[in-house]
């Protein structure tokens, strides 16, 4: 037999075996994708809504109005006139920007240092740092607001910024994807003369493009929604987040759903860009890190 | 290039000491094959002299001088890794020209020194590629490319061609013993697989459980192994140990009785043992002859025959020892229930029964 | 091999390494919790506080707000989680299958409701589920319901809602892990249970399950967390109060509003704060315990 005619005969075995023996596998087959159908619909409608909201008025919106309205102008101007939109937006962007790089340096450096320089005491480090991954953030707000306002840094970008640097979670996902950086790769690097701050920089960062890549969207995407804390530390309007004065539009007795909806879609546009722009790292980085 | 000099160096991981007291010296241009089964410390070892382990005690000298705490970099040395260790986000010239960036080496002067390490290897077409867009076979040579650049006194291979296959494994074992006629280089070049080391070396070092068992050239391991643990690891097939006692000492040597085969007796000439020892006696598969033809005749009972054309392999029993027999002409053998052979005293070795050779 | 032992300057270069981290973590999260664990044992307004010893514990018991905020937390934990759990490991094992059409855009569309920021999402939520939304609409246009739900008003449907809102946020998020996971398990193992006769729902049921576990309980554990400490969903819901009637209450908000909200009694809501810490703890342990290998026990 050729081997030609060897690959034509197992594509045929292939393909007979994806046809479902029996009519019960048809039945299943449809319900998969009835499930599924179902799912994606219920996911995307709300995105749906929310854009179509944002061209309708708020009695609309709240009657279920969900076909495009002729109040996008109306809503852009009452969102504009009324939220300092550069400023707020700023305001978020910096706090983002800033605290997810200094959490990848910060916490990527730790979990390299954690798998690559294994010794006893920082594996019982370690292991404690992963029982404190399980403390709420409310057990440390009090003291931490307190502190803040001690140091006088209540009110600015730093005290949002700072308690969320240093993430155990972060730590614990870069440390999982270490262990599938090939450590010949660093001995090579060592032979080569580098030194290990050179060996990180050089050689981990850029072959873990993927690792940061998933990291990038998770830290930025909880930085930009962060809501408790920011709540706590940011006290006056110009320094507060698009989330914050979001939040404070709907806390309204009446709120305008077509401004809010409007600047919803402002605020989502962020995460939205940085997801697809790297959502194929994204899986490949969460595939690393289940390894 | 440079010679290199061990004297009584150790590794210990907590209590665990995996190199007990290794001593070696290695002439200058010698290619020498680090073999043993595995977990040896052949690695541990060659990692030791790159720098990658350090060394708990003992001397390691490259050219003369002192290396136990030099820098990897600083010691003149290059390695081949098994996996390669490619740089994946770089291409092969950047791979290859990595350490001299590092080393402050002038642009104009890394570019010359790659370009004439790819030529002797022939990887210019391949300069700008990245590491995943090369075969297992060019990525190696990539590897050694790298090595070369650096222009090193001692290059260091571990296990370099385990992740190729078979037919790709002898081009490149070729390619690197030209490589180094044409490099007159030191090579330490570990291995587990013996044939890579009869092939490639001048010098091959034996190594098990972190000590040498024996150092010599590829032919005087084979002809006048040290100890049964040397005899059975280097050749292929391995060699046949038959259980055996002493009878009778004369100025002729040493007799054995074969227990096994019917208690059949065999002089051989070596003065060791003293009657009445259980030794063994190493006979290899080509060295059986044709019946009559040696000092003693053994019949066993054949369980398969493989040809192979030129040569054939007989395995064969008796007495509950399995014995393999290489022969050139035996076809018809096949068909046959037993076999005859027979062994000639001097192509046959003993040992006593803690693995020492008996001379 | 052996854990090698590193010699002094690797060592050191370890600690370099860990150390910005560490150092963060010891004045950001270690020295806050160490004092809030000192401070749920001291009394009084403001910072006006002297130590009471178990005052405070006393006063969880009496107190009917805390009473109401754990009841609450605790439906959410007990409904939200395994529904989420079971709805993404079901996704995720569709979407394995290689030979499914659309897989990528199944996949991004049930991924993408945790790339919306909290505030967007919440207010999505609240204005397609006000008393004449469109959700109200679309139910009595299909005969599910006679009358219009108060979403927002009703205790009950306000802990519906609270649930619908973060299962439909994380499902896509946990079915992730659970794809990546899957991924990684060979394929010729459910082929070799195939040529074995093994059923579709046997293979799901004694192959895919065990190989998941350690994944499960990973997200499993991360949730409970998640769904102890909620806040930000019930906050922007109900506008801070938890409302209808404490009906949403959760014990992370009755902190805030005790700390914030009302006279400020560090000292107490502290103690609720460990409440949560404490709980955490003993639902991992019990996560931990159902999810260990009978076979190794």
């Amino acid at each position: 037999m050729t081997v030609s005619s060897m690959t034509t005969t197992v594509d045929r075995a292939v393909a007979q075996s994806r046809v479902p023996a029996n009519p019960w596998g048809l039945v299943r087959r449809a319900l998969v994708y009835v499930l599924l159908s179902l799912a994606a619909f219920v996911s995307i409608f709300p995105f749906y809504w929310m854009v179509v909201g944002a061209t309708n008025t708020s009695a609309d919106i709240i009657k279920g109005k969900s076909s495009l309205g002729s109040a996008l102008i109306t809503n852009a101007t009452a969102f504009f006139t009324q939220v300092d939109a550069v400023r707020i937006f700023w305001n978020s962007g910096v706090i983002a920007v800033v605290a997810t790089v200094l959490t990848l340096a910060i916490s990527s450096l730790a979990g390299y240092g954690f798998e690559m320089f294994r010794s006893r005491v920082r594996e019982r480090i370690f292991g404690f740092l992963l029982l404190l991954l399980s403390i709420p953030f409310a057990a440390m707000m009090v003291p931490l607001f307190v502190m803040f306002s001690q140091a006088k840094l209540v009110n600015t970008f730093a005290a949002v910024i700072l308690p969320t640097v240093a993430s155990i979670f972060i730590i614990f996902y870069f440390r999982q994807t270490t262990k599938a950086f090939p450590t010949e790769l660093r001995d090579a690097a060592r032979i080569d003369g580098l030194k290990e701050w050179q060996i990180f920089l050089y050689v981990y960062l850029p072959v873990m493009r993927s690792t940061y890549a998933a990291a990038t969207i998770i830290v930025f995407m909880a930085n930009w929604n962060n809501y408790l804390w920011p709540l706590v530390v940011l006290q006056t309007a110009e320094n507060k987040t698009i989330t914050l004065i979001l939040s404070g539009l709907t806390a309204a007795y009446t709120p305008d759903y077509g401004l809010i909806l409007f600047g919803t879609v402002l605020a989502t546009l962020p995460t939205l860009v940085i997801f697809f722009l790297l959502q194929r790292r994204f899986v490949e980085g969460m595939l690393g890190a289940v390894k | 290039m440079s010679s290199l000099k061990l004297t009584d160096v150790r590794k210990t991981y907590g209590k665990l000491e995996v190199i007990k007291g290794v001593n070696l010296e290695i002439k200058s241009k010698e290619f020498v094959v680090f073999v043993g089964p595995s977990g040896c410390g052949k690695s541990t070892l060659l990692r030791m002299i790159a720098g990658l382990e350090h060394i708990t005690a003992g001397d390691l000298e490259i050219g003369g001088q002192r290396m136990n705490d030099v820098d990897p970099s600083k010691r003149g040395i290059a390695m081949v890794f098994q996996s390669y260790a490619l740089y994946p986000h770089m291409t092969v010239r950047e791979n290859m020209g990595f350490a001299l960036r590092f080393a402050g080496v002038a642009k104009e002067q890394i570019a010359r020194q790659v370009d004439d390490a790819a030529r002797i290897l022939a990887l210019g077409p391949l300069l700008d590629r990245l590491p995943k867009q090369l075969s297992g076979g060019q990525r190696q040579r990539v590897a050694i490319g790298r090595a070369i650049v650096r222009n090193p006194q001692v290059f260091l291979f571990d296990e370099p061609l385990s992740n190729l296959d078979a037919e790709l494994r002898v081009h490149m074992r070729i390619e690197i013993a030209r490589l180094h006629k044409e490099l007159q280089t030191t090579i330490i070049y570990v291995t587990h697989d013996q044939v890579e080391a009869m092939t490639l070396a001048d010098t091959i070092v034996v190594l098990r459980d972190g000590i040498i068992e024996q150092v010599g050239a590829p032919l005087d391991l084979y002809d006048d192994p040290a100890n049964q643990f040397v005899a059975g690891f280097i050749g292929s097939p391995q060699m046949n140990f038959l259980a055996a006692v002493v009878t009778e000492k004369t100025a002729a040597g040493t007799t054995v009785a074969l227990p096994n085969h019917g208690g059949v007796r065999l002089t051989l000439p070596v003065t060791g043992g003293s009657v009445g020892d259980k030794v063994v006696l190493g006979v290899r598969a080509e060295h059986f002859g044709l019946p009559g033809a040696g000092d003693a005749d053994l019949t066993l009972n054949i369980d398969v025959a493989e040809h192979l054309g030129s040569t054939s392999y007989v395995y064969a029993n008796a007495g509950g020892e399995a014995l393999v027999i290489e022969r050139e002409e035996s076809r018809h053998e096949a068909s046959s229930e037993t076999i005859t052979v027979s062994i000639s005293s001097g192509k046959a070795y003993l040992f006593d029964s803690k693995g020492a050779r008996l001379r | 091999m052996a854990q090698a032992r590193l010699d002094r300057r690797e060592n050191i270069t370890g600690w370099v390494f860990i150390a910005p981290a560490l150092i963060l973590l010891g004045l950001f999260m270690i020295y806050p919790i160490v004092w809030s664990l000192w401070m749920s044992f001291q009394v009084g307004k403001g910072m006006n506080l002297s130590f009471g010893g178990f005052a405070n514990i006393l006063r969880l018991t009496k107190d009917p707000v805390f009473l109401r905020a754990l009841g609450n937390t605790f439906t959410f934990f007990i409904f939200q989680v395994p529904i989420m759990i079971v709805l993404a490991l079901l996704f995720a094992v569709a979407l394995n299958d290689s030979t499914l059409k659309f897989r990528g855009f199944f996949r991004t569309a049930i991924f993408l409701p945790c790339a919306t920021s909290l505030i967007a999402y919440s207010t999505v939520f609240k204005s397609m589920f006000a008393i004449d939304g469109v959700v109200n609409q679309t139910l009595m246009q299909l005969h599910l319901i006679g009358e219009p739900i108060s979403w927002l008003g009703d205790p009950f449907w306000a802990k519906v809602l609270i649930i619908m809102a973060i299962t439909w946020r994380w499902t896509g998020y946990n079915m992730i892990f659970y794809l990546a996971a899957l991924q990684n398990i060979d394929r010729s193992i459910y082929e070799a249970a195939r040529i074995d006769g093994v059923p579709a729902w046997a293979r799901f049921r004694y192959l895919t399950i065990p190989m998941l576990k350690p994944v499960i309980l990973f997200t499993t554990v991360i949730s409970t967390i998640g769904t102890l400490q909620l806040f930000d969903e019930v906050a922007n819901f109900t506008a801070g109060t938890g409302g209808p009637s404490d009906s949403t209450l959760t014990l992370s908000l009755y902190i805030y509003n005790l700390t914030f909200k009302f006279m400020p009694s560090f000292g107490y809501s502290a103690t609720v704060s460990w409440v949560i810490v404490v709980l955490v703890g003993i639902l991992s342990f019990l996560q931990f315990l159902i999810a260990r290998d009978r076979r190794t026990s």
